[in-house]
């Protein structure tokens, strides 16, 4: 379906043009775009988690990827040249993702890496950027050790983010659990730096705003986990009244199926989930996916309610014939921000893309958000919400959006260490 | 306190079908199968299958297993028979190759994403046992892993098919002077172990994610259990199962910083102090 | 004897070539097929020449890493930290192998799978120390730390690339001598009968105990060759999977001679290499690949041809 080189790509831009205009929806840069005379093609590496109980991520971050280069490809690239990304499988691993980075750097020849789904990955592959001397922009990877030490203490220029990091499960979350009529939290988190982090700010911040809230138990579930039961027990032997997860993908799935067995959900006044409006555990759970639970993500499909995300929800329908999960929207928007940065820019080489990124707007399908030049984070709001099953949709939902201001929960500069 | 050993049990009860079949292949075949937890993931993906076709969660249960048994057979009698006079590590090595391959196919088929597929609404409920809730799933389980517990001890105890597997566990040159065909029964015993193991994976369909992978986590712990057990004893495998599930459950509470160690160093402690378990033979 | 000279001086020059001749993801990878190769000859020297299926060896792997890590981020010099790396691994093999030596076949196998999944979940929990499951970054290419004018700097990968593979090469001429002494033989013999080894005077257990710290050392020194290189370390050397590696290149080179485990190493992750180019399932194909070795080629690729070289005896 890519449009090839040369003179047929004259007769898909019209044709493509005049669908884009068809549909009333005007892109930022409309039809084709001028030829800067960059190289051909501008080469993106992405490399995602694409096996084992995690490897819907990864299936979800291709189609983003690649959604958003036959956009960008069918409107003449970027700056005139046509993109082309490859993609790896990280496999969680960190010795096998800085090989991938060096593959497609040093042997593929990339421009550009985008993707990561491990933080520890993350770190290790942001570590060798310098001296690969390329732009790194991670699209789910979210320890807060990427933006605070690496890009603003060490100042590792090269590293850029568009997802949102631990802020969400961690801040943002103390905000949604505020207001909550629970006074005793519990959590079931994974059991590496990630759960642990996110459940130290969570109960910072709550303590923060809600002074007299207790903190009753914690059960860390090991990578893998196929049976939280003895977790689940643990935690609901103390009479926790809420509780706080981090867990995710296939584990969030059957975590939340076994908490249903045990009763928890009666049993409870709330339970949060960090990343529990993934579209593959809305999916994975369905009709078992109980009302009234407390999900986040990295984006929401149905929010914004904005022009853009609608016209990027139905593009990514129609080309793939499901609802965009999370990592979807931001590999897109890292492809994105390559392209509006490379033109701006008006070159691939690392130094001025970097300048260009720094302080970039961008109007992605999550709303407005600011790429912050201290330290390369996006910066954009994402909704907690409740779940429910709305008879329109083929999958649960979220109700009842709570968006905060990202001044409210984006930790700032010069990022005083968490306490607890 | 003491219903946390309960739900212990209950999961030690999907090892004990794993580890059964294990312990009961390595006994009478002296071959360790490293893909015995690959035959497991092919268990859930079986009868996941054959719920979405039939629409019973008991058909399900049933048919998996008996095709995972035809998997058990294709390997036992196409591939593992050509190695048996091959030194330990090759038929070790050859069970790993399986793994691979297993894992991979099953990516290739099914795809990467896991599936997770409905409770049976008739085992979805719950029962109040003192303060606390029991899933009823999970008596199910321990129902079923009591129930295969006792229908193997019979099996073997009791008839004569049984008396032969277990001569030759005990004494294979002394069973093939008495007659026994050796090969015959390695084929049938391979397929029982197997047949166990998809039962586990069946069962595990319901109540947790399956995915491509899924093998890999409990083969290890099925390796544990059986060398806490003894390797070959049926009885250790039973005992052991339910010694690492309230481990596990136990460790949870008193000591979870160890969680990911326990195994392990349960483990490495019995095979250095008695490195034929609780129940094994002591080999010479 | 004299071939076997030749050979090895051959493939010290190709080696030390690599840099002039490959562009950098080449030579990054080469210099990933000789660690691998030492490993792979580490876990040969209790595999191919005692009979003795070690699973664990990443434990040490990871001993070296973290150990020469934590140096390096402590300012020692790159030469100490790296020999200071295996020395501390050799040193876990030296306590381990206390326990594991007493052992044979299956049980050995199982002792050195549960300590090295140990070891990685020590090195997984121990966060303030080993960095937890983020691992170990920002690990400086010290300088090498040898006297006076010969103290350069390894910053290039290239320069790197050549220290890394002169200790390669000289670490594999020791265990190539080593094979050769009086230890390899006795080894053999232990492979062969361990009970006819201690009747003709073979202190077996403690043969096998220098075999199994040995081996430690030096996979202990792969290890920290790995740490300035990526300058990173993870958990995931300790990993059972990254105990397989040594495992599936001695295979596929094969275990009875001593090149076996170096092609070995050279093919696997030449071919992984080649084959995630084209398919993502590569542990499908290399499933098969290791399907054939064990049905088809038990003595590896080196045994195969040495069996083209052969003439058949008639039996």
């Amino acid at each position: 379906m890519a449009p090839r080189r040369g003179t047929t790509r004259r007769r898909f831009l019209k044709s493509t043009a005049l669908a884009v205009a068809g549909l009333g929806l005007p892109r930022a840069l409309g039809a084709a775009t001028a030829d800067l005379k960059l190289k051909k093609p501008i080469k993106i590496g992405c490399q995602t988690i694409l096996s084992g109980p995690l490897g819907g991520y990864g299936e979800f971050m291709r189609k983003g990827a690649t959604l958003a280069m036959e956009e960008i490809n069918a409107q003449g690239g970027i700056g005139g040249s046509p993109i082309e990304i490859s993609f790896r499988d990280e496999e969680l691993k960190v010795d096998v993702g800085v090989k991938n980075a060096r593959y497609f750097v040093e042997d593929w020849g990339a421009d550009f890496l985008i993707g990561i789904d491990s933080s520890a990955v993350a770190l290790a592959v942001g570590e060798i950027m310098p001296s690969l001397n390329r732009i790194l922009i991670v699209t789910h990877g979210a320890t807060e050790k990427y933006n605070e030490d690496l890009v603003f203490k060490r100042h590792v220029r090269q590293c850029f983010r568009v997802c949102v990091p631990v802020y969400q499960d961690g801040i943002a979350s103390a905000l949604v659990a505020k207001d909550l009529p629970v006074k005793r939290w519990a959590t079931i988190s994974p059991d590496y730096e990630y759960g642990h982090t996110s459940w130290r700010m969570f109960r910072a911040y709550l303590k923060r705003f809600k002074p007299d809230v207790e903190f009753v138990g914690e059960s860390f579930a090991k990578f893998g986990t196929v049976d939280f039961s003895s977790h689940i027990s643990k935690v609901m032997g103390l009479s926790p009244e809420g509780i706080f997860s981090t867990e995710w993908g296939g584990e969030a799935v059957t975590m939340v199926k076994q908490a249903k067995l045990f009763k928890v959900f009666e049993q409870t006044k709330a339970f949060m989930i960090g990343m529990g409006a993934a579209m593959d555990v809305l999916q994975g759970l369905g009709a078992d996916y109980p009302d009234g639970v407390w999900a986040s993500g990295r984006y929401y499909f149905g929010y914004p309610d904005s022009a853009e995300n609608k016209r990027f929800n139905e593009a990514f329908r129609k080309r793939w014939d499901t609802y965009p999960s999370y990592p979807s929207e931001t590999a897109y928007t890292a492809v994105q921000a390559l392209k509006k940065a490379v033109e701006k820019a008006r070159s691939v080489e690392t130094e001025k893309v970097i300048e260009a990124l720094e302080g970039l707007e961008l109007d992605r399908p999550a709303g407005k958000c600011v790429i912050r030049k201290e330290d390369h984070q996006a910066v954009y709001a994402v909704p907690w919400g409740q779940i429910r099953h709305d008879p329109k949709f083929p999958m649960p939902t979220l109700t009842n959006l709570k968006v905060f201001t990202t001044d409210e929960y984006y930790r700032k500069p010069p990022f005083a260490p968490v306490e607890g | 306190m003491l219903f946390q050993g309960l739900v212990g049990l209950s999961e030690a009860m999907y090892l004990w079908l794993v580890a059964a079949g294990l312990s009961l292949i390595f006994g009478v075949m002296r071959v360790l199968n490293f893909a015995h937890g690959s035959l497991y993931m092919l268990g859930a993906y079986f009868a996941w299958v054959a719920f979405r076709v039939s629409g019973s969660f008991w058909v399900a249960l049933l048919a998996g297993p008996l095709v995972v048994a035809a998997v058990g057979w294709a390997m036992e009698f196409g591939f593992l028979r050509r190695v048996y006079s091959a030194p330990e590590a090759f038929q070790l090595l050859l069970t790993f190759a399986f793994v691979l391959i297993l894992d991979d196919a099953v990516k290739l088929v099914f795809g990467p994403v896991y599936q997770s597929p409905p409770t049976p609404a008739a085992l979805s409920g719950a029962v109040l046992i003192g303060h606390s809730v029991l899933p009823t799933y999970h008596l199910f389980i321990l129902g079923v892993g009591a129930l295969v517990g006792f229908g193997l001890w019979v099996f073997l105890e009791k008839t004569s098919f049984g008396l032969v597997i277990r001569a030759t566990a005990a004494d294979r040159e002394m069973a093939r002077a008495l007659g026994v065909r050796a090969s015959r029964l390695f084929t049938w015993v391979f397929m029982l172990g197997a047949w166990l193991a998809g039962l586990g994976g069946a069962l595990s369909m319901p109540v947790r994610a399956i995915s491509p992978g899924m093998g890999e986590l409990i083969i290890i712990e099925a390796f544990v259990v059986v060398v806490l057990g003894g390797l070959g004893s049926l009885r250790g495998a039973f005992v052991g199962s339910l010694l690492i599930g309230l481990l596990h459950a136990y460790g949870l509470l008193f000591m979870p910083v160890f969680e990911l160690a326990l195994g392990y160093m349960a483990m490495a402690l019995v095979l250095i102090v008695r490195p034929w378990g609780l129940f094994g033979i002591r080999e010479g | 004897m004299r071939a076997r000279l030749a050979a090895g001086a051959v493939l010290a020059v190709v080696v030390l070539l690599v840099p002039a001749i490959a562009g950098p993801f080449l030579r990054y990878l080469a210099l990933n097929m000789l660690l691998l190769a030492l490993l792979a000859l580490s876990f040969n020297l209790l595999f191919g020449m005692t009979g003795l299926l070690s699973f664990g060896q990443g434990a040490f792997y990871a001993g070296g890493a973290y150990s020469a890590a934590l140096l390096l981020r402590a300012g020692v010099p790159l030469l100490w930290s790296i020999l200071l790396g295996a020395l501390a691994a050799a040193a876990l093999a030296a306590v381990l192998g206390a326990f594991c030596v007493r052992h044979t076949r299956i049980y050995f196998s199982m002792l050195t799978l549960a300590f090295g999944m140990l070891v990685y979940a020590v090195v997984w929990k121990w966060t303030a120390v080993t960095g937890g499951d983020d691992g170990l970054i920002g690990i400086p290419r010290a300088r090498i730390g040898l006297p006076g004018p010969l103290d350069f700097s390894l910053d290039s990968p290239a320069r790197y690339y050549l220290f890394a593979a002169v200790l390669v090469l000289l670490s594999m001429a020791v265990l190539h001598r080593l094979s050769a002494s009086p230890l390899g033989l006795a080894l053999r013999a232990i492979r062969e009968n361990a009970e006819r080894a201690e009747f003709s005077g073979v202190p077996v257990r403690r043969t096998i105990y220098i075999a199994f710290v040995t081996a430690g050392l030096f996979a202990g020194l792969s290890g920290a060759l790995l740490a300035p290189l990526e300058q990173t370390v993870s958990p995931s050397t300790a990993h059972w999977t990254k105990s397989a590696e040594p495992v599936m290149a001695t295979l596929i080179g094969g275990p009875l001679s001593f090149l076996g485990p170096i092609l070995g190493a050279v093919v696997y992750l030449g071919l992984k290499e080649i084959i995630v180019r084209f398919t993502e399932y590569w542990l499908l194909v290399f499933g098969l690949v290791l399907l054939a070795m064990v049905l088809v080629f038990r003595r590896g690729l080196v045994g195969a041809a040495s069996r083209l070289r052969m003439p058949r005896r008639r039996t």
